[in-house]
């Protein structure tokens, strides 16, 4: 706890001096993790970490509108494949094996338009939160995500059954970003700045706001907050964060897309990072999606033998987590987080005080 | 002493590591990537580890033992490849076996491709993938490309060309009609009498078979996977479509859970597989013997003959390759002692043969495709071989 204590007292002084810093000094903490992974390890792992990066970008989004702003959305995989097929269509070659829609852009300008794209799917996915709440509004979201990967699932131009292959991956003049190295360095990136505006949003009128909404919604609206617009704003912001992670995972080596990619299972996966993450905490969505991947990983080859037929068992696991986790640790690892920087508040707030009276006395 | 402790525990831990890595160096690493998510998807990739097991109980290859990695893949390409690229990257296989589903194979060619590591198709149909130019990969069922053909020409020659099609959404099944599709225009001139796409686990066909029932028409094409094929054909007969329009599967009817599901609606249908059980050859009565004593499988379908071909396969390239130490090298030497195999004579419909061009001609290893009706459903169910036909190795190419 005392290295904890410490670690947080270096971050805040940091902070002090330039909100920036900290963030900094973890992207140059994590600049040489590929050297680190392929040497001391292997080359898997960077791609492991690519997923990670991946799923932290689509957790914390997600924590955005179910967190920040407490709309029980069950859409955002929609919202992924909505970013993937957009970025991938539009980057694929006209006539190109796989058969598919294509239309040549470069992928630095096809990104950007799937983000906007998802950002006004987000929109659309939004709307029933204007009229529905708890349990009506995730079966509409529901609806809605399962509706676009049926949509691609049966339409031939976006992949349909073959699914969408040999998606172009980036490259800055010769430069391509075809390697597990090359790649993690987009992804990484592209997790911290997601982190950075989460914070950035959480903290600021706006995410006030969501919070406000998801206390009471009544009250926040007799209070003068624009419920309307600041839960479809949760929505489209949410989107942005799934519409790039879709776009970057498209253009991942091997470039492939596959509408059961997007099912509700992956949604559960989703949904089980930002529980176990701790609803409503940025790091929780972080520590969630770290967590998740990297258990999914290892249990992948879990093979139990009963009566010599062999049982995979971590779908049972992983249904079983869930389970515990809502039981017992209903907010998560956040909720740890939360505490351990309370404490640290309240501890530092008291000896501030005895400080200051003993130097009265 | 707890200085001497500690030596003597460093020194079994440096011999333990050591004799790992050494165990890790001379094991022939296979990884497998599998669907596991049904009955048969787990008996499938039992199997295989058990004929690995009998290899090695029999010595191995060359004294060496074949270490065996089985995943699930779920059929989902991701998961797909992130198997493919723990046990290229981490397991740093020899060679790589899957997958199940057409659509995680498709994307599992460009990682091994990239790697160099050779690598062997249990099941997967869709003809893409042996057109992708990877000079790494080897299919040992039937391409897709060449179902589509004897199907389209027994059914246009022995039943009529007034087609309906039912085509689900999984990669294999939009191939299996689109093949055939293509084929009856080829051949015959005809476009489909009728066509709708449903989706992967379609529940409900009725709307559809209402609307074939009002065209007459002489057969019905149900490509879908096996429990989706089931619950179609028995909605078929409840809507009141006659026995006399016959009912044509895709080659996922080989599956047992279809004649088990659909039960009498089963009966009279055909398709086009890789393997009959009720071929009468020696080999194949002992194969049925051996599965049902094993797995408590009543016949097995040609996903099970061709896992165990796949096996005998890499088994007869993996003694024909001389390792060298070098796992780059060691690739290359088995890819091109599976490209070597000329003419294997096992369970499959037809001999299996590779050789060294990267071209579907040469990868796709089996080019015959056996015709098979089911004479009874249910649990006990029987088949019929109709015909076996083999196909020129260019069939089907654009």
């Amino acid at each position: 706890m005392g290295i904890l204590s410490s670690v947080a007292d270096f971050i805040d002084s940091l902070a002090k001096r330039h909100r920036l810093l900290p963030w900094l000094l973890a992207y140059a903490l994590l600049l040489p993790l590929p050297f680190v992974l392929a040497t001391l390890f292997n080359e898997y792992l960077i791609d492991l970490a690519n997923r990670i990066c991946l799923f932290i970008l689509l957790a914390v989004g997600l924590n955005i509108v179910k967190g920040f702003c407490g709309q029980v959305t069950v859409g955002h995989i929609g919202l992924y494949a909505i970013g993937a097929v957009t970025s991938a269509v539009l980057a694929l070659e006209p006539g190109g094996f796989g058969g598919a829609l294509g239309f040549g852009w470069p992928i630095w300008a096809a990104i950007p338009t799937a983000v906007l794209v998802t950002a006004f799917a987000g929109l659309i996915v939004g709307l029933p939160s204007v009229r529905l709440e708890g349990a009506y509004l995730a079966l509409a979201t529901l609806g809605l995500g399962e509706s676009v990967r049926i949509f691609i699932a049966v339409t031939p131009a976006l992949g349909s059954s073959t699914g969408l292959m040999m998606i172009p991956s980036p490259s800055i003049g010769s430069f391509v970003f075809d390697s597990f190295t090359s790649y993690y360095y987009l992804v990484m990136t592209a997790a911290i700045i997601g982190i950075y505006f989460s914070f950035s949003i959480l903290r600021s009128a706006t995410g006030r706001a969501f919070q406000a909404i998801r206390e009471d919604t009544i009250a926040a609206s007799v209070n003068g907050i624009n419920v309307v617009k600041y839960k479809l704003l949760a929505f489209v912001l949410s989107a942005v964060y799934a519409g790039l992670a879709g776009a970057l995972f498209a253009h991942m080596p091997p470039g492939y897309l596959h509408h059961n990619n997007f099912t509700v299972i992956e949604m559960v996966t989703l949904l089980l990072m930002v529980v176990l993450g701790g609803i409503g905490n940025v790091w929780g969505g972080v520590i969630g999606a770290i967590v998740v991947a990297i258990a999914y990983d290892q249990t992948k080859d879990l093979v139990f033998y009963f009566m010599d037929r062999p049982i995979v068992i971590q779908p049972l696991v992983f249904g079983l987590s869930m389970v515990l986790l809502v039981m017992f640790m209903p907010r998560g690892i956040g909720g740890w987080i939360e505490d351990f920087q309370r404490n640290r508040r309240f501890i530092r707030r008291s000896e501030e005080r005895l400080g200051g009276t003993a130097r009265n006395s | 002493m707890r200085i001497l402790n500690k030596i003597y525990a460093g020194v079994v831990a440096a011999g333990i590591g050591f004799t790992t890595a050494a165990a890790f160096a001379d094991d022939i690493r296979v990884g497998i990537t599998m669907r596991m998510v049904s009955e048969n998807g787990q008996a499938y990739g039992q199997m295989m580890m058990d004929e690995i097991k009998g290899i090695n109980e029999a010595g191995g290859i060359h004294g060496k033992m074949i270490k065996a990695t089985l995943m699930n893949d779920e059929c989902k390409s991701d998961k797909g490849v992130a198997n493919a690229n723990k046990m290229v990257f981490q397991e740093k296989v020899h060679l790589l076996i899957g997958s199940s589903c057409s659509s995680v194979t498709l994307p599992i060619v460009d990682v091994t491709a990239k790697a160099g590591v050779p690598q062997l198709v249990p099941h997967s149909t869709n003809s893409k993938i042996t057109q992708k130019g990877s000079e790494w990969i080897f299919r040992v069922p039937v391409s897709g490309r060449y179902y589509g053909g004897v199907n389209a020409k027994y059914v246009g020659e022995n039943i009529g060309t007034k087609i309906a099609y039912i085509c689900a959404a999984d990669a294999a099944s939009v191939g299996d009609c689109a093949n055939m599709e293509k084929q009856m225009k080829a051949r015959f001139g005809v476009e489909p009498a009728y066509r709708a796409d449903v989706q992967e686990k379609e529940v409900d066909f009725r709307s559809h078979m209402q609307k074939i029932k009002s065209m007459n028409v002489d057969g019905i094409l149900v490509a879908a996977l096996a429990e989706t094929m089931a619950r179609a054909l028995v909605q078929s007969y409840e809507a009141g479509i006659g026995e006399d329009v016959r009912r044509i599967g895709s080659s996922s009817a080989s599956n047992a859970p279809v004649p088990k599901i659909a039960g009498d609606a089963a009966k009279g249908v055909f398709f086009t597989a890789a393997y009959a059980a009720a071929d009468q050859r020696p080999i194949a009565k002992l194969f049925n013997e051996m599965v049902k004593s094993r797995y408590g499988i009543h016949a097995p379908d040609h996903d099970f003959s061709q896992a165990y071909d796949l096996v005998r396969i890499m088994e007869i390239a993996l003694k024909n390759t001389n390792f060298t130490g070098s796992l780059a090298d060691d690739r290359t030497a088995i890819r091109d002692a599976i490209a070597n195999v000329k003419g294997y004579e096992g369970l499959a419909s037809g001999p299996i043969s590779f050789c060294a061009a990267a071209t579907p001609q040469c990868r796709d290893g089996n080019r015959t495709a056996v015709l098979i009706g089911y004479t009874k459903g249910g649990e006990n169910f029987e088949t019929e071989v109709l015909a076996r036909v083999t196909m020129e190795e260019d069939f089907g190419l654009e």
